[in-house]
């Protein structure tokens, strides 16, 4: 796989982020954090009520992206920040553009800015991925 | 607070089923990867979890179990070898980095890294999870 700095990865979009997957991810999780399924909480938070997404969720959007790309045993690294939550009900797309390309350990590696985008242009992640791209087969 | 850099945590061991690749990956919007792949997202539970603690547990421990906010800074994952479903994982790890920020009457921030170290039964390193969470307080804490 030949990728040049620039490139944009094609993107990876949830339609919409619903309580159900929340539920799901908060009972895998073992996660009792009440932003995720408690609208009083959130409401109270000032977020009209509506249900926080779990970041690792976000992050995962993010992860989908980039194993559709190259490989579902990609991702050697992902560092991550989180400047605005994404509430249920949004539409976030993850995107990534590949900004250098190195030869690591006999295999090729892009190292690629990453971002979950609201459907209103706002980021909701900001972060670079290190990615091992799979050998060319011809 | 500070006092809390060092902390380790009890250590432990994480197996992912293979139903909750499944129930996970399908929340993530994906088909479970295939071969018994486990999603790389799993990485946040299975560490805290399999290390033997637990986000209660965690947020007791600064102090924010009262529920007073918390906030990520960064999550920072670094992947040696894939994760799989039906291997019990090593964990061991804790916390690593404590940082204050406080200006004249705002909310204190006290950013806590915690790192934890993942291997396989034969002691491969397979991840290292670190993450950066805010946890923040009234002012008048300052002295905690």
């Amino acid at each position: 796989m030949k990728v040049a700095v620039g490139e944009a990865i094609p993107p990876f979009r949830m339609e919409r982020v619903t309580p159900e997957r929340m539920r799901t991810v908060a009972a895998i999780f073992r996660d009792p954090t009440p932003i995720h399924w408690d609208r009083d909480v959130t409401r109270a938070l000032g977020f009209d009520g509506r249900l926080l997404n779990q970041t690792p969720l976000n992050m995962a959007y993010v992860i989908n992206m980039l194993m559709a790309w190259a490989g579902p045993t990609c991702v050697r690294r992902i560092r991550a920040a989180f400047p605005q939550p994404v509430l249920e009900g949004d539409s976030v797309t993850a995107h990534g553009e590949v900004a250098a390309v190195s030869v690591h350990d006999g295999g090729t590696l892009a190292v690629c800015d990453v971002w979950l985008e609201r459907q209103d242009g706002v980021r909701n992640l900001v972060g670079r991925a290190w990615v091992a791209l799979p050998a060319d087969t011809d | 607070m500070a006092a809390l850099v060092g902390h380790r945590f009890p250590g432990g061991t994480y197996r992912i089923e293979h139903w909750e690749n499944f129930l996970f990956s399908e929340a993530t919007g994906i088909d479970t990867p295939a071969d018994g792949i486990a999603h790389p997202a799993h990485l946040f539970h299975v560490a805290i979890n399999g290390v033997g603690t637990s986000i209660t547990e965690i947020f007791d421990l600064v102090g924010s179990g009262d529920g007073s906010p918390v906030s990520i800074d960064y999550y920072d994952w670094q992947i040696h070898q894939p994760l799989r479903e039906d291997v019990t994982y090593v964990l061991r790890g804790g916390i690593t980095a404590f940082e204050r920020s406080a200006r004249d009457g705002s909310p204190i921030r006290d950013s806590f890294t915690y790192e934890i170290q993942i291997d396989d039964p034969s002691a491969l390193r397979v991840a290292d999870v670190a993450f950066r969470w805010h946890h923040w307080r009234p002012a008048e804490e300052a002295t905690r």
